[in-house]
This record gives structure tokens, C-alpha cells and sequence, in this order.
């Protein structure tokens, strides 16, 4: 299980900014084995800032990460897997070398590095350009690298900055199911990203972060439960008056008159109501998307 | 394998394989050896060509072992004159009384050929004159060309290559700060471990370029007849180059690894090792000048002091003889220089490394905690 907790970082601040940025404010989320982890936010909100921090390349100013109830240590962290959000390849290294040298940095022993990298270039599809070198690859065929040199160690956490952003859907099905491959043999994968269908297509729990806070976590189900969904009753051709007292909002469309109203009422009430009233075409409450849900948490 | 290692294979394998590395290596190759048999061809031994007419040779070779003398005889002045005119010949000995010449006659060959020919005239009438013997009260100066000329080679050789392993080693550094690389290098391994890999393994490569030089240089000296000039203590000579190399590329890549973390850019380079590189051309330039001043007092004070001592000490080596204590207090400090180097360069790169962005100024990483 990894642990973050109560993280706090101030940026220094230049000569136009004397108290400097505070780019997190007491941070925490757990994350649990076989847990994959949507991380979301407006841009600035901390994501990048949190995951440096548990990475070990930006120190925070207090807080803590842990990792099986212990403070992480370097020796940890050599066995998880990172995807910085500025990508980092050796742009004149081959693809297949440039993976088996991460993968060797992490311990590896060569013949060991050398099965990992095949076996990830055909998973990722990367068969034909494995003698290629980086810079000659599209923005997608990067990525797919910049993951294979996260996952070539066997990680035993996935920490994954924006891993989706600029991808093709083809190429972004790849790279998820690779991702949940992962998380099944029960790796915890923690990813920003800014595209939320995304995330609830494939996070198990979701947290939404602004202003350096957490403002809502836990599983997406849990956070549209919290949320609370709007019942959707449309009636054609009622009569008139029928939803006077009823709460929620009316509106009218060519005949038929849309009621939506916080599913936490009387359902059944309205429903009689309705069909007294005239033929009911749809009754149902509809959940928020995640969309929705972020737009309200960091409003 | 450890990371250090690793680290260093990595930048062994994938610059031997690009083309500049081959080009430059085959370049410098090529002008060692054009260096060494240059001097065969451009400075080679004088040669005169003597006609005679009714006239006995004069024992010229004997007299200059190193000169080369053709003779040619010719059966009247007319044709003797006509080929002086004509450039073939250098002087025409006529009876054993004139010698005709166009224009004035070569001031070498013209003593040889009047103190043989005085020699050639007493000797008939039986006087013998012993040869003066020859006693230098100075140091032995008979390799003082030679010596001068190794260490000018070895001069441009070692700045060559300490300014350009330390300027890969700085681009090396900004790659992979700028490009984020170094985030996820330093996730897995230490930065002592990146920049002693990235360190080892560009000097592994300026040591192959330097071993390469050297062997060239020693073979085609060897080929070209140079080698028979080289003072006695060649090996030693080259085995001190290689060490001081060694130190020098240590201190000055060390600093230049150091100054390249702190900024982002490939542009920003230059900038940033300007220093360094105003430092690593002053000690060139301290070290061509001991190359013809060896022995005075600004060459032997600086071939003392580090990192100075990393060029002027094997100039001075080669040029001149030097007190081995002398060498051994140079190698001791400039010793202890790199030992600094190393653990402030170290402390430098490791807390500059990860602030990308804008330049990290260098009073800031020291102060930092």
C-alpha cells in the first residue's frame, strides 16, 4: 500500500513573488495493490509536484510517503516504475537498447533486461522499430517507449505522469491495457490525466486534486454516490399544472415536459403523479459523470 | 554490473559508433602521421649535386656524414656550365683550382668544399692535422629539436582532446537534464554513479584517442626515420602523458560536468563553461610557451601548480629534464586538485541536476543545505 500523506511543498519565490508558489497543502491519498489510481486536476493543481515528490526527484517540505508502512526509501523506488511528464529518451539510442539500459539501471541482469524488452516491444507494438532510433519515432511510438522503460524493471508501483496526453485512441487502448495488465498482478498504478472518460473507464478510484488539497477521492462509484445523481422523469403531453409542488426544475420540448430533480426524494411519489398526469417516456436517475463531479469539487 | 559501469558502457558504445567519433579519430591519425613524416620530407637532409671537370673528387662525404653528395663528371666546361645554368648541379669543381657556381654558391657547401680540399692538399704533402674534438660544458642539447618537437605535438595533442572530452561531458550533462532523462536515470541509480559513468566513460574514449595518437606517433616516427632523434626515455615520456592526461581530463571534466548541471539548454552551454574553457586555454597557452622555455621560471612554477601542472608538466617532461621531485610534488597536488574537484563537482551536479528551468546559480547550489 502506498501511503501519502499531509504533503506540503512551497516553490521559492523570484524577486516579483517573495513568498513563492505553495504548490501543495497537506496532500493525501492511499493508493492499494491492484488499485488503479485516476489522479486529476487542473493544470497547476499539484499533480506533477506530488508524484516528483513520491519519486524522490523533488524533496517536499514536510509529509510523508510510505510504502508498506514504512517511509519510502531509495531502495524502494528503484523498483518503481516513473513516466515524468516532460518525456525523457536518449533521442539517438535505439529503441530496443534504450530499453534494456533502463531496464539494466534497475538491476537487471542482461539476459534478464533483454527478455523484458522483447517481450514489451511486442506487447506495446513496437516489433518493427526496434532497431530504430528514438528520434525517428512518432510522438505515440515515443510514449509506448517511455512506458516500456517504465515497465521493464517489473515494477512494483506505476507512478505515470499524463501517460495518455497526445495519443491516438488505438494507441491509448495499448497503453491501457497494458497499464491494467499491471494493475491485475497487483501493482497499485497511480496516472494523471486530463481526459476523465478515460479515468472512469479505467480507475478503480479517483482522486481530484486543487489548489494543493485533495477535494475528493475514493472509488468512482463512491464519489457519484456522494455526489448524488438527478432523477430525469420526461412526461409527453401532460396536463397542465401536474408537477406544481413537486421540487426540482420543469422544462418544456416540443410536447413533452422534462422534470429533473436530486434523486434523494420521493421517486415514487412523482412517478404516480407523472403517469396520472400523461404517458411517461423516461424515468430514471441518471449518475454525474466524472466530469461533472470535478467540475464541483474544484469550484 | 554495477551503474557506474553501465553508465560509462553506455557512453563508450553509443559515441564509438557515430560518425564523428570515427571521423575525428581517423582525422587526428592522419595528422600525426603526416606530422611525423613531415619532417622527412619538408626539413629533409641537404643534398648537393657536384659536377667535375678533369677533376678528382673531393672526400666530401667524409667530412659530412649527413649530407648527401651526387657527382657528376663532365668532359668539357661548356656542358658543366650549361647544366649549372640549367639547375642540376649545385657547384662544378674545374681542375683542382675553381669551382663555378650560379650566383653565390650554398655557404655549407662552400666551407666542405674548401676545408676538404685544404685537407685533400696538406695531406699530399704530408702534414696531418688532428681534428678538433668537440666538449659541450652544457647540457646535453643533442636532443633539444627533437625534444622541442614532441612536446609542441604533445601540447596541441593534450588540449584537443582535454577541451573536447570535456565539452561532451557537458552537453552529456545538459541532454539529460533538459530532456528529463535524468528523472528517471536518478529513480534508479545514484548521481555519483551518473556522473562518475558519464565521467569514466567519455575519458575511456579520450583515452583511446590519446593511446591512438601516441602509437601512431611512435610507429610512423619509427617508419619515417624521426624516431632515431627521439631523447632516450621515450616510454616514460608517453607514460607520463597518458597519466597526466588522466588527472587533467579528471579535474576539467569534473568542473565542466559541474557547471553544465546548472543549466537546462544546449544553447546555454557555451555560456555557462566559458570559465572553464578561458582556464583550460590559459593553461595551454602556459604550456606552448614551456615548450620553447622548458626550463625558465614561469614554466617550472606552473607545471607545480594544478590544474596547470596537468598540460605544462608533461610539455616540460618531454621538452627539458626534470627533477623527479619536482614530478612528483606536481602529481601530488594536482592530485589532491582533482580529490576537491571531484567531492565539490559532485555535491554541485547532484543538487543542481534536478532544477531544471532557468540557469541555477552557482552561489545558490553551495549555499543550499
Amino acid at each position: 500500500m502506498l501511503e501519502i500523506s499531509e504533503l506540503r511543498k512551497r516553490f521559492a519565490g523570484g524577486p516579483g513573488a517573495p513568498e513563492g508558489k505553495l504548490a501543495l497543502d497537506g496532500i493525501g491519498f492511499t493508493v492499494r495493490p491492484g488499485e488503479m489510481f485516476g489522479f486529476v486536476g487542473a493544470n497547476g493543481a499539484g499533480k506533477t509536484t506530488t508524484m516528483r515528490i513520491v519519486m524522490g526527484v523533488l524533496q517536499a517540505d514536510s509529509g510523508s510517503v510510505s510504502w508498506q508502512g514504512r517511509p519510502l526509501t531509495y531502495e524502494d523506488r528503484r523498483r518503481f516504475g516513473y513516466m515524468p511528464e516532460e518525456r525523457g529518451l536518449y533521442q539517438k539510442m535505439r529503441v530496443a537498447e534504450q530499453i534494456e539500459y533502463f531496464g539494466r539501471l534497475h538491476g537487471l541482469s542482461g539476459s534478464r533486461a533483454a527478455q523484458a524488452t522483447s517481450a514489451l516491444i511486442e506487447r506495446l507494438g513496437l516489433g518493427e522499430r526496434r532497431g530504430d532510433a528514438v528520434e525517428s519515432l512518432s510522438l505515440g511510438n515515443q510514449q509506448r517507449v517511455q512506458l516500456a522503460v517504465a515497465l521493464v524493471h517489473d515494477p512494483e508501483v506505476l507512478i505515470l505522469d499524463e501517460p495518455f496526453s497526445g495519443l491516438d485512441p488505438l494507441a491509448v487502448d495499448t497503453l491501457a491495457t497494458a497499464l491494467q495488465e499491471r494493475c491485475r498482478g497487483g501493482v497499485p498504478v497511480i496516472f494523471s490525466s486530463h481526459q476523465l472518460d478515460l479515468v472512469e473507464r479505467l480507475c478503480d478510484s479517483v482522486g481530484i486534486v486543487s489548489s494543493g488539497r485533495m477535494v475528493a477521492s475514493g472509488t468512482v462509484a463512491g464519489l457519484r454516490a456522494a455526489e448524488g445523481g438527478m432523477l430525469r422523469v420526461v412526461v409527453r403531453e401532460p396536463a397542465p399544472g401536474w408537477a406544481d409542488g413537486l421540487p426540482g426544475e420543469l422544462t418544456a420540448e416540443d410536447g413533452r415536459q422534462v422534470l429533473l430533480v436530486d434523486a434523494t426524494g420521493d421517486g415514487q411519489e412523482i412517478l404516480r403523479r407523472a403517469m396520472k398526469a400523461g404517458h411517461v417516456e423516461h424515468f430514471g436517475v441518471e449518475q454525474p459523470t466524472l466530469t461533472e463531479i470535478f467540475k464541483e469539487a474544484v469550484a | 554490473m554495477n551503474a557506474l559501469a553501465l553508465v560509462a558502457r553506455r557512453e563508450i558504445s553509443t559515441r564509438i559508433r557515430t560518425k564523428a567519433f570515427i571521423v575525428s579519430l581517423l582525422v587526428t591519425i592522419l595528422l600525426v602521421a603526416a606530422a611525423a613524416f613531415a619532417p622527412k620530407f619538408l626539413d629533409r637532409p641537404d643534398k648537393y649535386t657536384v659536377g667535375t671537370v678533369n677533376a678528382q673528387r673531393l672526400p666530401l662525404e667524409a667530412a659530412a656524414p649527413d649530407i648527401e653528395f651526387a657527382w657528376k663528371a663532365f668532359p668539357d666546361e661548356g656542358t658543366a656550365r650549361k647544366a649549372l645554368l640549367d639547375g642540376d648541379l649545385d657547384a662544378v669543381l674545374v681542375g683542382d683550382a675553381r669551382v663555378l657556381t650560379d650566383g653565390e654558391i650554398e655557404q655549407e657547401l662552400g666551407v666542405l668544399l674548401q676545408s676538404t680540399n685544404r685537407e685533400v692538399k696538406l695531406g699530399a704533402s704530408g702534414v696531418r692535422i688532428e681534428p678538433l674534438r668537440m666538449e659541450s660544458v652544457g647540457a646535453d642539447t643533442r636532443y633539444q629539436a627533437a625534444r622541442t618537437g614532441i612536446a609542441v605535438v604533445l601540447v596541441l595533442v593534450l588540449f584537443m582532446l582535454l577541451i573536447g572530452q570535456a565539452t561532451m561531458v557537458a552537453m552529456g550533462v545538459v541532454e539529460e537534464k533538459g530532456s528529463r532523462i535524468v528523472e528517471i536515470l536518478l529513480t534508479s541509480i545514484r548521481p555519483w554513479q551518473l556522473l562518475g559513468g558519464k565521467i569514466v566513460g567519455l575519458g575511456a574514449l579520450g583515452l583511446v584517442n590519446l593511446v591512438a595518437i601516441l602509437a601512431v606517433g611512435v610507429v610512423a616516427s619509427v617508419g619515417s626515420g624521426l624516431a632515431t632523434d627521439f631523447p632516450p626515455g621515450m616510454p616514460g615520456i608517453v607514460a607520463g602523458v597518458v597519466v597526466w592526461f588522466v588527472l587533467g581530463y579528471a579535474f576539467f571534466a569534473t568542473l565542466a560536468a559541474a557547471l553544465a548541471s546548472l543549466v537546462s539548454r544546449q544553447e546555454e552551454v557555451g555560456n555557462v563553461m566559458s570559465p572553464l574553457t578561458m582556464l583550460i586555454m590559459i593553461t595551454y597557452f602556459v604550456a606552448f610557451y614551456a615548450t620553447a622555455e622548458p626550463t625558465g621560471t614561469l614554466a617550472t612554477v606552473m607545471s607545480m601548480i594544478p590544474p596547470f601542472s596537468s598540460m605544462v608538466m608533461p610539455v616540460r617532461m618531454a621538452a627539458a629534464q626534470v627533477p623527479v621531485w619536482e614530478v612528483g610534488l606536481a602529481f601530488a597536488l594536482m592530485a589532491a586538485a582533482v580529490v576537491a574537484v571531484l567531492s565539490l563537482g559532485a555535491k554541485v551536479y547532484e543538487r543542481a541536476v534536478l532544477r531544471t528551468g532557468a540557469r541555477v546559480r552557482l552561489g545558490d547550489v553551495l549555499r543550499a543545505k
